[in-house]
Protein backbone atom coordinates (compact mmCIF):
# COMPACT_ATOMS: atom_id res chain seq x y z
CA UNK A 1 0.00 0.00 0.00
CA UNK A 2 1.19 3.25 -0.76
CA UNK A 3 2.49 5.28 1.90
CA UNK A 4 0.78 3.16 4.44
CA UNK A 5 -0.53 5.69 7.04
CA UNK A 6 2.55 7.60 7.10
CA UNK A 7 0.15 10.77 5.05
CA UNK A 8 3.25 10.15 2.68
CA UNK A 9 3.08 9.11 -1.04
CA UNK A 10 5.70 7.34 -1.84
CA UNK A 11 4.98 6.70 -5.49
CA UNK A 12 5.64 10.47 -6.04
CA UNK A 13 9.36 9.89 -4.63
CA UNK A 14 12.04 8.83 -7.42
CA UNK A 15 15.58 9.05 -8.36
CA UNK A 16 18.56 8.23 -6.24
CA UNK A 17 20.53 11.02 -4.62
CA UNK A 18 24.47 11.34 -3.78
CA UNK A 19 25.53 14.05 -1.44
CA UNK A 20 28.87 15.33 -2.55
CA UNK A 21 31.05 16.24 0.10
CA UNK A 22 33.22 18.46 -0.17
CA UNK A 23 35.91 20.99 1.39
CA UNK A 24 37.83 24.05 -0.34
CA UNK A 25 37.07 22.32 -3.48
CA UNK A 26 38.19 18.75 -2.58
CA UNK A 27 35.62 16.03 -2.40
CA UNK A 28 35.56 13.55 -0.25
CA UNK A 29 37.01 10.26 -1.74
CA UNK A 30 33.13 8.13 -0.08
CA UNK A 31 31.27 9.92 -2.32
CA UNK A 32 32.28 8.94 -5.75
CA UNK A 33 32.10 5.32 -3.94
CA UNK A 34 28.43 6.51 -3.34
CA UNK A 35 27.90 7.65 -6.89
CA UNK A 36 29.12 4.31 -8.42
CA UNK A 37 26.73 2.34 -5.86
CA UNK A 38 24.25 4.84 -6.55
CA UNK A 39 24.43 3.99 -10.20
CA UNK A 40 23.75 0.55 -9.95
CA UNK A 41 20.64 1.40 -7.60
CA UNK A 42 19.58 3.83 -9.95
CA UNK A 43 19.37 1.87 -13.26
CA UNK A 44 17.99 -1.37 -11.33
CA UNK A 45 15.01 1.24 -10.47
CA UNK A 46 15.33 2.65 -13.58
CA UNK A 47 15.28 6.36 -11.69
CA UNK A 48 18.15 9.10 -12.55
CA UNK A 49 21.14 9.09 -10.05
CA UNK A 50 21.49 12.75 -9.09
CA UNK A 51 24.46 13.84 -7.69
CA UNK A 52 24.20 16.99 -4.92
CA UNK A 53 27.08 19.30 -4.54
CA UNK A 54 26.99 22.44 -1.66
CA UNK A 55 30.00 24.95 -1.76
CA UNK A 56 30.98 28.10 -2.73
CA UNK A 57 31.95 29.09 -6.78
CA UNK A 58 32.18 25.42 -7.96
CA UNK A 59 32.52 26.18 -11.25
CA UNK A 60 35.84 26.72 -10.81
CA UNK A 61 36.33 23.39 -9.15
CA UNK A 62 35.58 21.21 -12.03
CA UNK A 63 33.47 18.88 -9.46
CA UNK A 64 30.12 19.17 -11.54
CA UNK A 65 31.69 17.73 -14.08
CA UNK A 66 33.76 15.49 -12.22
CA UNK A 67 30.06 13.88 -10.86
CA UNK A 68 28.59 13.36 -14.90
CA UNK A 69 31.97 11.82 -15.66
CA UNK A 70 31.61 9.59 -12.15
CA UNK A 71 27.99 8.25 -12.66
CA UNK A 72 25.57 11.26 -12.11
CA UNK A 73 22.91 12.09 -14.84
CA UNK A 74 21.77 15.59 -13.19
CA UNK A 75 23.99 17.49 -10.71
CA UNK A 76 22.52 19.90 -8.49
CA UNK A 77 24.72 22.70 -7.49
CA UNK A 78 24.14 25.13 -4.93
CA UNK A 79 26.45 27.43 -4.89
CA UNK A 80 27.04 30.61 -2.56
CA UNK A 81 29.68 31.55 -0.09
CA UNK A 82 26.94 30.70 3.35
CA UNK A 83 27.92 26.90 1.82
CA UNK A 84 31.30 27.10 2.67
CA UNK A 85 32.74 25.83 5.24
CA UNK A 86 30.00 23.25 5.76
CA UNK A 87 27.85 23.72 8.21
CA UNK A 88 24.92 21.64 9.48
CA UNK A 89 22.29 24.35 9.64
CA UNK A 90 22.72 26.07 6.37
CA UNK A 91 23.24 22.95 4.71
CA UNK A 92 20.09 21.23 6.69
CA UNK A 93 17.60 24.22 5.17
CA UNK A 94 18.73 24.00 1.49
CA UNK A 95 18.63 20.19 2.14
CA UNK A 96 14.95 20.39 2.98
CA UNK A 97 14.13 22.69 0.60
CA UNK A 98 15.45 20.46 -2.52
CA UNK A 99 14.02 17.46 -1.36
CA UNK A 100 10.37 19.13 -0.90
CA UNK A 101 10.94 20.39 -4.41
CA UNK A 102 12.03 17.58 -6.02
CA UNK A 103 11.47 14.50 -3.88
CA UNK A 104 14.05 11.72 -4.22
CA UNK A 105 13.31 8.30 -3.40
CA UNK A 106 16.87 7.48 -1.94
CA UNK A 107 19.90 9.72 -0.48
CA UNK A 108 23.30 8.34 0.39
CA UNK A 109 25.79 10.06 2.22
CA UNK A 110 29.26 9.55 3.18
CA UNK A 111 29.54 8.39 6.94
CA UNK A 112 32.61 10.57 7.77
CA UNK A 113 31.81 13.55 10.77
CA UNK A 114 30.39 16.23 8.12
CA UNK A 115 28.27 13.61 6.33
CA UNK A 116 26.50 11.98 9.87
CA UNK A 117 26.71 15.31 11.29
CA UNK A 118 24.84 16.58 8.08
CA UNK A 119 22.64 13.31 7.74
CA UNK A 120 21.03 13.55 11.42
CA UNK A 121 20.23 16.80 10.82
CA UNK A 122 18.34 16.83 7.34
CA UNK A 123 16.68 13.59 7.82
CA UNK A 124 14.18 15.64 10.75
CA UNK A 125 12.14 17.98 8.97
CA UNK A 126 11.84 15.53 5.87
CA UNK A 127 10.59 12.59 7.96
CA UNK A 128 13.07 10.62 6.48
CA UNK A 129 14.38 7.22 7.20
CA UNK A 130 17.97 7.23 7.90
CA UNK A 131 20.51 3.82 8.92
CA UNK A 132 23.36 4.53 9.75
CA UNK A 133 26.65 2.67 8.40
CA UNK A 134 25.25 0.48 5.87
CA UNK A 135 27.48 -2.48 4.23
CA UNK A 136 24.99 -3.72 2.01
CA UNK A 137 22.47 -1.81 -0.16
CA UNK A 138 20.28 -3.39 -3.02
CA UNK A 139 16.95 -3.56 -4.77
CA UNK A 140 15.28 -6.32 -3.24
CA UNK A 141 11.69 -8.05 -2.62
CA UNK A 142 10.54 -4.82 -4.31
CA UNK A 143 11.91 -2.32 -1.88
CA UNK A 144 15.12 -0.77 -1.32
CA UNK A 145 17.01 -2.86 1.60
CA UNK A 146 20.05 -1.33 3.90
CA UNK A 147 22.05 -3.81 5.54
CA UNK A 148 24.03 -3.18 8.92
CA UNK A 149 25.74 -5.37 11.31
CA UNK A 150 23.49 -5.69 14.67
CA UNK A 151 25.14 -5.17 17.79
CA UNK A 152 26.77 -8.09 19.17
CA UNK A 153 26.23 -10.87 16.94
CA UNK A 154 26.63 -12.70 13.67
CA UNK A 155 24.11 -10.93 12.57
CA UNK A 156 23.00 -8.48 9.82
CA UNK A 157 19.91 -6.73 10.08
CA UNK A 158 17.76 -5.22 7.05
CA UNK A 159 16.60 -2.16 7.53
CA UNK A 160 13.26 -0.76 5.25
CA UNK A 161 11.58 2.36 4.76
CA UNK A 162 8.27 1.26 4.08
CA UNK A 163 6.07 4.26 4.23
CA UNK A 164 8.52 7.45 4.40
CA UNK A 165 10.96 8.84 1.74
CA UNK A 166 13.53 9.70 1.04
CA UNK A 167 15.38 6.56 2.70
CA UNK A 168 18.23 7.76 3.60
CA UNK A 169 21.57 5.35 4.15
CA UNK A 170 25.28 6.62 5.43
CA UNK A 171 27.89 4.85 4.02
CA UNK A 172 31.39 4.45 5.92
CA UNK A 173 34.41 5.13 3.12
CA UNK A 174 35.77 2.08 1.90
CA UNK A 175 32.84 0.25 1.85
CA UNK A 176 31.68 -0.05 -1.86
CA UNK A 177 34.74 0.30 -4.82
CA UNK A 178 34.61 3.48 -6.95
CA UNK A 179 34.03 2.87 -10.78
CA UNK A 180 36.39 4.56 -12.59
CA UNK A 181 35.02 7.95 -14.70
CA UNK A 182 33.81 8.33 -17.75
CA UNK A 183 34.55 11.78 -19.28
CA UNK A 184 31.76 11.08 -22.13
CA UNK A 185 29.49 10.51 -19.99
CA UNK A 186 26.76 13.34 -20.58
CA UNK A 187 24.30 14.96 -17.98
CA UNK A 188 22.96 17.74 -17.07
CA UNK A 189 24.73 20.41 -14.54
CA UNK A 190 21.72 22.79 -12.51
CA UNK A 191 22.00 25.69 -10.64
CA UNK A 192 19.24 25.35 -7.62
CA UNK A 193 18.03 28.30 -5.68
CA UNK A 194 19.63 29.30 -2.98
CA UNK A 195 17.10 29.24 0.20
CA UNK A 196 19.51 30.26 3.02
CA UNK A 197 20.68 33.71 3.99
CA UNK A 198 23.80 34.16 5.85
CA UNK A 199 22.05 36.18 8.68
CA UNK A 200 19.26 33.19 9.24
CA UNK A 201 22.39 31.02 9.91
CA UNK A 202 22.95 30.02 13.73
CA UNK A 203 26.79 28.90 13.24
CA UNK A 204 29.80 30.61 12.36
CA UNK A 205 32.76 28.56 11.48
CA UNK A 206 35.89 31.12 13.20
CA UNK A 207 39.16 28.50 12.29
CA UNK A 208 39.66 25.76 10.19
CA UNK A 209 42.94 23.51 10.42
CA UNK A 210 42.70 20.38 8.68
CA UNK A 211 45.80 18.54 6.78
CA UNK A 212 46.21 15.21 5.07
CA UNK A 213 43.96 12.42 6.06
CA UNK A 214 45.92 9.09 5.89
CA UNK A 215 43.87 6.91 3.41
CA UNK A 216 43.90 3.06 4.15
CA UNK A 217 41.00 2.19 2.00
CA UNK A 218 43.34 2.04 -1.53
CA UNK A 219 46.55 -0.14 0.68
CA UNK A 220 47.58 -3.48 -0.77
CA UNK A 221 49.29 -4.75 2.12
CA UNK A 222 47.71 -3.57 5.70
CA UNK A 223 49.26 -4.71 9.15
CA UNK A 224 46.24 -3.84 11.40
CA UNK A 225 46.91 -4.08 15.82
CA UNK A 226 44.06 -4.34 18.36
CA UNK A 227 43.84 -4.48 22.30
CA UNK A 228 46.60 -6.92 21.88
CA UNK A 229 49.12 -4.31 20.78
CA UNK A 230 49.22 -2.97 24.09
CA UNK A 231 49.50 0.83 23.39
CA UNK A 232 52.87 0.15 21.11
CA UNK A 233 52.50 0.66 17.19
CA UNK A 234 56.39 0.67 16.91
CA UNK A 235 56.20 -2.90 15.68
CA UNK A 236 53.75 -2.78 13.60
CA UNK A 237 54.78 -0.04 11.96
CA UNK A 238 58.39 -1.43 10.93
CA UNK A 239 56.56 -4.37 9.82
CA UNK A 240 54.11 -2.38 7.33
CA UNK A 241 57.63 -0.66 6.50
CA UNK A 242 59.49 -4.26 5.31
CA UNK A 243 56.37 -5.22 3.64
CA UNK A 244 55.71 -2.02 1.95
CA UNK A 245 52.38 -1.82 3.42
CA UNK A 246 50.36 0.77 5.47
CA UNK A 247 48.71 0.64 9.22
CA UNK A 248 45.59 0.70 10.83
CA UNK A 249 43.54 -0.54 14.06
CA UNK A 250 40.64 -1.93 15.39
CA UNK A 251 38.15 0.38 17.05
CA UNK A 252 39.52 -0.17 20.64
CA UNK A 253 42.90 0.73 19.58
CA UNK A 254 41.89 3.85 17.90
CA UNK A 255 40.09 4.49 21.26
CA UNK A 256 43.00 3.95 23.84
CA UNK A 257 44.48 6.76 21.30
CA UNK A 258 47.40 4.16 20.11
CA UNK A 259 46.20 5.04 16.45
CA UNK A 260 44.83 8.01 14.39
CA UNK A 261 40.91 7.54 13.60
CA UNK A 262 41.68 7.69 9.91
CA UNK A 263 43.17 4.23 10.37
CA UNK A 264 40.31 2.80 12.17
CA UNK A 265 38.78 -0.48 10.52
CA UNK A 266 35.94 -1.64 11.10
CA UNK A 267 32.01 -1.25 10.62
CA UNK A 268 32.25 2.03 12.13
CA UNK A 269 35.41 3.15 10.81
CA UNK A 270 36.64 2.13 7.20
CA UNK A 271 36.61 -0.55 5.12
CA UNK A 272 39.90 -2.07 3.32
CA UNK A 273 40.17 -4.84 0.60
CA UNK A 274 44.01 -5.45 0.88
CA UNK A 275 46.19 -8.21 -0.62
CA UNK A 276 47.60 -8.84 2.59
CA UNK A 277 45.59 -8.10 6.30
CA UNK A 278 47.75 -8.77 8.73
CA UNK A 279 45.24 -8.80 12.01
CA UNK A 280 47.94 -8.61 15.06
CA UNK A 281 45.76 -8.80 18.68
CA UNK A 282 42.82 -8.19 17.09
CA UNK A 283 39.80 -10.57 18.33
CA UNK A 284 37.82 -10.40 15.48
CA UNK A 285 34.22 -9.08 16.48
CA UNK A 286 31.67 -9.03 13.64
CA UNK A 287 32.30 -5.10 13.32
CA UNK A 288 35.71 -5.52 12.57
CA UNK A 289 35.42 -8.15 10.18
CA UNK A 290 33.03 -6.24 8.19
CA UNK A 291 35.72 -3.66 7.66
CA UNK A 292 38.07 -6.50 6.20
CA UNK A 293 36.70 -9.62 5.29
CA UNK A 294 37.07 -8.83 1.48
CA UNK A 295 40.93 -8.69 2.09
CA UNK A 296 42.19 -11.15 -0.13
CA UNK A 297 44.27 -13.25 2.20
CA UNK A 298 44.42 -12.80 6.40
CA UNK A 299 47.03 -13.67 8.70
CA UNK A 300 46.10 -13.53 12.39
CA UNK A 301 48.57 -12.74 15.40
CA UNK A 302 46.52 -13.87 19.05
CA UNK A 303 47.86 -15.33 22.14
CA UNK A 304 44.03 -16.73 22.20
CA UNK A 305 43.66 -19.52 20.29
CA UNK A 306 39.76 -19.28 20.38
CA UNK A 307 39.80 -15.87 19.29
CA UNK A 308 37.34 -15.31 16.38
CA UNK A 309 39.73 -13.90 14.04
CA UNK A 310 41.31 -17.97 13.56
CA UNK A 311 38.22 -18.64 11.61
CA UNK A 312 38.14 -16.05 9.78
CA UNK A 313 41.94 -15.87 8.97
CA UNK A 314 43.88 -17.98 6.13
CA UNK A 315 46.91 -18.50 8.64
CA UNK A 316 47.16 -17.71 11.79
CA UNK A 317 49.54 -18.22 14.54
CA UNK A 318 48.92 -18.58 18.54
CA UNK A 319 51.40 -16.50 20.13
CA UNK A 320 52.11 -13.13 21.48
CA UNK A 321 52.61 -10.29 18.53
CA UNK A 322 55.36 -8.82 20.90
CA UNK A 323 57.78 -12.02 19.68
CA UNK A 324 56.31 -12.95 16.19
CA UNK A 325 56.37 -9.67 14.35
CA UNK A 326 60.14 -8.91 15.56
CA UNK A 327 60.24 -12.35 14.28
CA UNK A 328 58.57 -11.82 10.95
CA UNK A 329 59.94 -8.03 10.55
CA UNK A 330 63.84 -9.85 10.63
CA UNK A 331 62.35 -12.57 8.44
CA UNK A 332 61.42 -10.08 5.91
CA UNK A 333 64.77 -7.66 6.60
CA UNK A 334 66.97 -10.53 5.47
CA UNK A 335 64.74 -11.85 3.10
CA UNK A 336 65.27 -8.42 1.18
CA UNK A 337 68.70 -8.59 1.26
CA UNK A 338 69.12 -11.61 -0.06
CA UNK A 339 66.32 -11.70 -3.40
CA UNK A 340 66.68 -7.94 -4.45
CA UNK A 341 63.98 -6.62 -5.99
CA UNK B 1 17.70 33.31 27.49
CA UNK B 2 18.41 33.84 31.62
CA UNK B 3 21.53 34.69 33.31
CA UNK B 4 22.37 31.22 34.73
CA UNK B 5 22.58 28.20 31.98
CA UNK B 6 19.87 25.28 31.90
CA UNK B 7 22.22 22.68 30.82
CA UNK B 8 20.45 18.99 29.76
CA UNK B 9 22.71 16.33 29.56
CA UNK B 10 21.75 13.20 27.71
CA UNK B 11 22.11 9.93 29.33
CA UNK B 12 21.04 6.31 27.83
CA UNK B 13 20.92 2.96 29.20
CA UNK B 14 23.00 0.04 27.12
CA UNK B 15 23.44 -3.56 27.63
CA UNK B 16 26.77 -4.28 28.56
CA UNK B 17 28.57 -7.15 27.64
CA UNK B 18 28.75 -8.08 23.78
CA UNK B 19 26.40 -11.09 24.37
CA UNK B 20 23.25 -9.17 23.54
CA UNK B 21 21.03 -11.60 21.92
CA UNK B 22 18.61 -11.07 19.15
CA UNK B 23 14.75 -11.65 19.15
CA UNK B 24 14.35 -14.10 17.15
CA UNK B 25 10.40 -13.28 16.18
CA UNK B 26 10.87 -9.55 15.59
CA UNK B 27 14.35 -9.02 14.50
CA UNK B 28 15.05 -6.85 17.55
CA UNK B 29 17.68 -6.31 19.82
CA UNK B 30 17.21 -8.53 23.38
CA UNK B 31 17.87 -6.16 26.01
CA UNK B 32 16.44 -8.18 29.12
CA UNK B 33 19.29 -10.79 29.06
CA UNK B 34 22.31 -8.33 29.61
CA UNK B 35 23.53 -5.80 32.49
CA UNK B 36 22.43 -2.42 31.35
CA UNK B 37 25.03 0.56 32.49
CA UNK B 38 25.45 3.68 31.68
CA UNK B 39 26.55 3.99 27.38
CA UNK B 40 30.51 4.69 27.46
CA UNK B 41 30.79 8.12 25.34
CA UNK B 42 27.83 9.45 27.94
CA UNK B 43 30.16 9.65 30.76
CA UNK B 44 31.95 12.26 28.67
CA UNK B 45 28.80 13.81 28.20
CA UNK B 46 28.39 14.08 31.96
CA UNK B 47 31.70 15.36 32.41
CA UNK B 48 31.39 17.87 29.83
CA UNK B 49 28.26 19.25 31.53
CA UNK B 50 29.67 19.44 34.59
CA UNK B 51 32.63 21.28 33.49
CA UNK B 52 30.34 23.63 31.59
CA UNK B 53 28.18 24.15 34.69
CA UNK B 54 31.33 25.47 36.72
CA UNK B 55 32.40 27.55 34.16
CA UNK B 56 29.05 29.25 33.56
CA UNK B 57 27.13 28.94 36.67
CA UNK B 58 24.12 27.16 36.38
CA UNK B 59 22.16 23.46 36.20
CA UNK B 60 22.49 20.20 34.89
CA UNK B 61 19.71 18.03 34.15
CA UNK B 62 20.05 14.59 32.92
CA UNK B 63 17.93 13.07 30.95
CA UNK B 64 17.16 9.87 29.89
CA UNK B 65 14.45 8.23 27.42
CA UNK B 66 13.64 4.47 28.34
CA UNK B 67 12.22 1.91 30.71
CA UNK B 68 11.43 2.34 34.15
CA UNK B 69 14.91 0.65 34.87
CA UNK B 70 16.79 2.96 32.89
CA UNK B 71 16.65 5.91 36.31
CA UNK B 72 19.56 3.69 36.90
CA UNK B 73 21.66 5.68 34.40
CA UNK B 74 20.17 9.10 35.97
CA UNK B 75 21.53 8.70 39.25
CA UNK B 76 24.89 7.53 37.63
CA UNK B 77 24.44 11.09 36.50
CA UNK B 78 23.38 12.77 39.48
CA UNK B 79 26.13 10.61 41.63
CA UNK B 80 28.91 12.51 39.28
CA UNK B 81 26.79 15.62 40.44
CA UNK B 82 24.57 16.30 37.72
CA UNK B 83 21.66 18.29 39.77
CA UNK B 84 18.48 16.95 38.78
CA UNK B 85 17.16 13.86 36.15
CA UNK B 86 13.93 13.65 33.78
CA UNK B 87 13.01 10.06 32.96
CA UNK B 88 10.66 9.92 29.71
CA UNK B 89 9.20 6.49 30.23
CA UNK B 90 6.22 5.16 28.49
CA UNK B 91 5.02 2.06 26.65
CA UNK B 92 4.33 4.11 23.66
CA UNK B 93 7.91 5.30 23.15
CA UNK B 94 8.59 1.46 22.13
CA UNK B 95 10.22 0.77 19.06
CA UNK B 96 10.76 4.36 18.29
CA UNK B 97 13.63 5.05 15.57
CA UNK B 98 15.82 7.66 16.19
CA UNK B 99 13.28 10.06 14.33
CA UNK B 100 10.84 9.67 17.47
CA UNK B 101 13.67 9.15 20.31
CA UNK B 102 15.16 12.32 18.87
CA UNK B 103 11.42 14.19 18.98
CA UNK B 104 11.02 12.80 22.89
CA UNK B 105 14.09 13.82 23.97
CA UNK B 106 13.89 17.39 22.10
CA UNK B 107 10.38 18.26 23.69
CA UNK B 108 11.74 17.57 27.06
CA UNK B 109 14.69 19.74 26.16
CA UNK B 110 12.50 22.45 25.12
CA UNK B 111 10.25 22.25 28.47
CA UNK B 112 13.60 21.95 30.50
CA UNK B 113 14.31 25.38 29.22
CA UNK B 114 17.46 24.29 27.86
CA UNK B 115 20.43 26.62 27.21
CA UNK B 116 22.79 23.73 26.28
CA UNK B 117 21.98 20.12 26.10
CA UNK B 118 25.03 17.63 25.66
CA UNK B 119 25.05 13.78 24.57
CA UNK B 120 27.69 11.63 23.89
CA UNK B 121 28.83 11.10 20.61
CA UNK B 122 26.41 7.98 19.95
CA UNK B 123 25.30 4.73 21.93
CA UNK B 124 27.21 1.90 21.90
CA UNK B 125 24.61 -0.46 21.10
CA UNK B 126 22.99 0.80 17.98
CA UNK B 127 26.20 3.18 17.13
CA UNK B 128 23.91 5.66 14.59
CA UNK B 129 24.93 8.71 16.46
CA UNK B 130 21.58 10.46 14.77
CA UNK B 131 20.29 11.40 18.14
CA UNK B 132 22.04 14.74 18.57
CA UNK B 133 21.87 16.37 14.81
CA UNK B 134 17.73 14.63 15.09
CA UNK B 135 17.47 17.05 18.64
CA UNK B 136 18.80 20.04 17.05
CA UNK B 137 16.73 19.63 14.11
CA UNK B 138 13.57 19.07 16.04
CA UNK B 139 13.95 21.88 17.94
CA UNK B 140 15.42 24.16 15.25
CA UNK B 141 18.63 24.67 17.36
CA UNK B 142 22.18 24.94 16.70
CA UNK B 143 24.21 21.69 16.57
CA UNK B 144 27.69 20.94 17.40
CA UNK B 145 29.36 17.16 16.82
CA UNK B 146 32.34 15.46 17.63
CA UNK B 147 33.16 17.60 20.11
CA UNK B 148 36.48 17.79 21.19
CA UNK B 149 35.96 20.73 24.22
CA UNK B 150 34.38 23.69 25.11
CA UNK B 151 35.25 27.25 25.23
CA UNK B 152 32.26 28.42 27.28
CA UNK B 153 32.17 32.16 27.28
CA UNK B 154 30.09 33.90 30.40
CA UNK B 155 27.11 35.52 29.38
CA UNK B 156 27.60 35.12 26.16
CA UNK B 157 24.46 33.89 24.32
CA UNK B 158 26.68 31.78 22.09
CA UNK B 159 29.08 28.55 22.75
CA UNK B 160 32.38 27.63 20.99
CA UNK B 161 33.64 24.75 20.38
CA UNK B 162 36.30 22.70 18.78
CA UNK B 163 35.62 20.39 16.61
CA UNK B 164 36.98 17.04 15.11
CA UNK B 165 36.82 16.86 11.47
CA UNK B 166 38.68 14.47 9.28
CA UNK B 167 42.54 15.38 9.20
CA UNK B 168 42.07 18.47 11.77
CA UNK B 169 39.60 20.54 13.49
CA UNK B 170 37.47 23.31 13.16
CA UNK B 171 36.58 26.14 15.99
CA UNK B 172 32.68 26.50 15.66
CA UNK B 173 30.75 29.41 17.36
CA UNK B 174 27.22 28.60 18.00
CA UNK B 175 24.28 30.57 19.28
CA UNK B 176 22.16 28.89 21.98
CA UNK B 177 20.50 26.82 22.27
CA UNK B 178 22.62 24.46 21.30
CA UNK B 179 23.12 20.84 21.21
CA UNK B 180 26.49 19.48 21.70
CA UNK B 181 27.67 15.57 21.08
CA UNK B 182 30.79 15.24 22.75
CA UNK B 183 33.62 13.15 21.02
CA UNK B 184 34.17 9.37 23.12
CA UNK B 185 37.21 10.02 25.10
CA UNK B 186 37.55 13.56 25.04
CA UNK B 187 37.91 14.56 28.68
CA UNK B 188 38.52 12.69 31.54
CA UNK B 189 35.43 11.72 33.50
CA UNK B 190 35.34 12.32 37.04
CA UNK B 191 34.42 9.56 39.42
CA UNK B 192 31.01 10.01 41.80
CA UNK B 193 31.65 11.69 45.06
CA UNK B 194 30.69 9.33 47.91
CA UNK B 195 28.07 11.74 49.43
CA UNK B 196 26.78 12.12 46.03
CA UNK B 197 26.82 8.95 45.39
CA UNK B 198 24.80 8.04 48.25
CA UNK B 199 22.19 10.94 47.74
CA UNK B 200 21.79 9.49 44.19
CA UNK B 201 21.41 5.93 45.11
CA UNK B 202 18.87 6.57 48.12
CA UNK B 203 17.23 10.28 48.18
CA UNK B 204 17.41 11.44 44.60
CA UNK B 205 13.76 10.59 42.97
CA UNK B 206 13.97 11.11 39.09
CA UNK B 207 11.00 12.73 37.63
CA UNK B 208 9.30 10.87 35.24
CA UNK B 209 7.56 12.59 32.02
CA UNK B 210 5.05 10.06 29.59
CA UNK B 211 4.45 10.67 26.09
CA UNK B 212 1.54 12.26 26.66
CA UNK B 213 3.20 14.99 29.25
CA UNK B 214 4.75 16.04 26.42
CA UNK B 215 2.24 16.22 23.84
CA UNK B 216 4.10 13.32 21.65
CA UNK B 217 1.73 9.99 21.84
CA UNK B 218 0.87 9.85 17.95
CA UNK B 219 4.14 10.98 16.78
CA UNK B 220 6.05 8.23 18.73
CA UNK B 221 6.85 4.46 19.03
CA UNK B 222 7.49 1.38 16.46
CA UNK B 223 4.36 2.08 14.18
CA UNK B 224 5.59 5.15 13.48
CA UNK B 225 9.55 4.95 13.02
CA UNK B 226 10.55 5.75 9.61
CA UNK B 227 12.86 2.95 9.53
CA UNK B 228 11.58 -0.75 10.65
CA UNK B 229 13.38 -3.88 10.59
CA UNK B 230 13.01 -5.92 8.07
CA UNK B 231 14.61 -9.30 9.06
CA UNK B 232 17.52 -10.39 10.44
CA UNK B 233 20.61 -12.89 8.74
CA UNK B 234 23.42 -14.90 9.93
CA UNK B 235 26.25 -12.99 8.01
CA UNK B 236 27.91 -15.72 5.98
CA UNK B 237 31.61 -15.78 6.81
CA UNK B 238 33.88 -15.62 3.87
CA UNK B 239 35.59 -19.06 3.61
CA UNK B 240 39.64 -18.82 4.62
CA UNK B 241 42.14 -21.62 4.73
CA UNK B 242 41.88 -21.80 8.93
CA UNK B 243 45.58 -23.12 8.90
CA UNK B 244 47.00 -22.39 12.34
CA UNK B 245 51.12 -22.97 11.92
CA UNK B 246 53.47 -23.45 15.00
CA UNK B 247 56.36 -21.38 13.99
CA UNK B 248 57.08 -17.90 12.82
CA UNK B 249 58.99 -18.85 9.88
CA UNK B 250 55.58 -20.93 8.73
CA UNK B 251 53.71 -17.77 8.77
CA UNK B 252 56.27 -15.68 7.04
CA UNK B 253 56.16 -18.24 4.40
CA UNK B 254 52.76 -17.85 3.75
CA UNK B 255 53.17 -14.17 3.91
CA UNK B 256 55.53 -14.68 1.29
CA UNK B 257 53.55 -16.57 -1.01
CA UNK B 258 51.53 -13.54 -1.46
CA UNK B 259 54.19 -10.75 -1.76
Amino acid sequence: MPGGDSGVDVEEYDDVWVFVEQHDGEVAGVAWELLSKGRDLADEREENLVALVMGENLDETGIPEACLARGADRVLVADDPVFEPYRSDPYGEQFRYLVEERKPAIALIGGTHTGRDFAGRVAVPNHAGLTADCTELEMANDRYEMRRPAFGGDALATIICPDHRPQMSTVRPGVFPTAEPDDDREGEVVDVAVVVEEDETMTEVLEREVGDVADITDAEIVVAGGMGVEGDFEPLWELADVLGGTVAGSRDAVEEGWIEPARQVGQTGKTVRPDLYIAAGISGAIQHLEGMDDSETVIAINTDPNAPIFDNADYGIVGDLHEVIPELIAYFSEDRQEVPA
Amino acid sequence: MSDEWNIVVCVKQVPDADDVSIDPETGRLNRSDAAAVLNAPDYNAVEAALELREAVDGTVTALSMGPPTAEAVLRVAVGMGADDGVLLSDPAFGGSDTWPTSLALARAADELDADVVIAGEESTDSSTGQVPPGIAAHNGWAQLTYVEGLEPAPGEDRLVAKRDVEGGYERVAADLPVVVAMGFGENEPRPAGLHRKIYAESDFEPETWTAEDLDVEDEVGLSVSPTQVGGMDTADPVPREQEVVEETDELAEQIAEVL
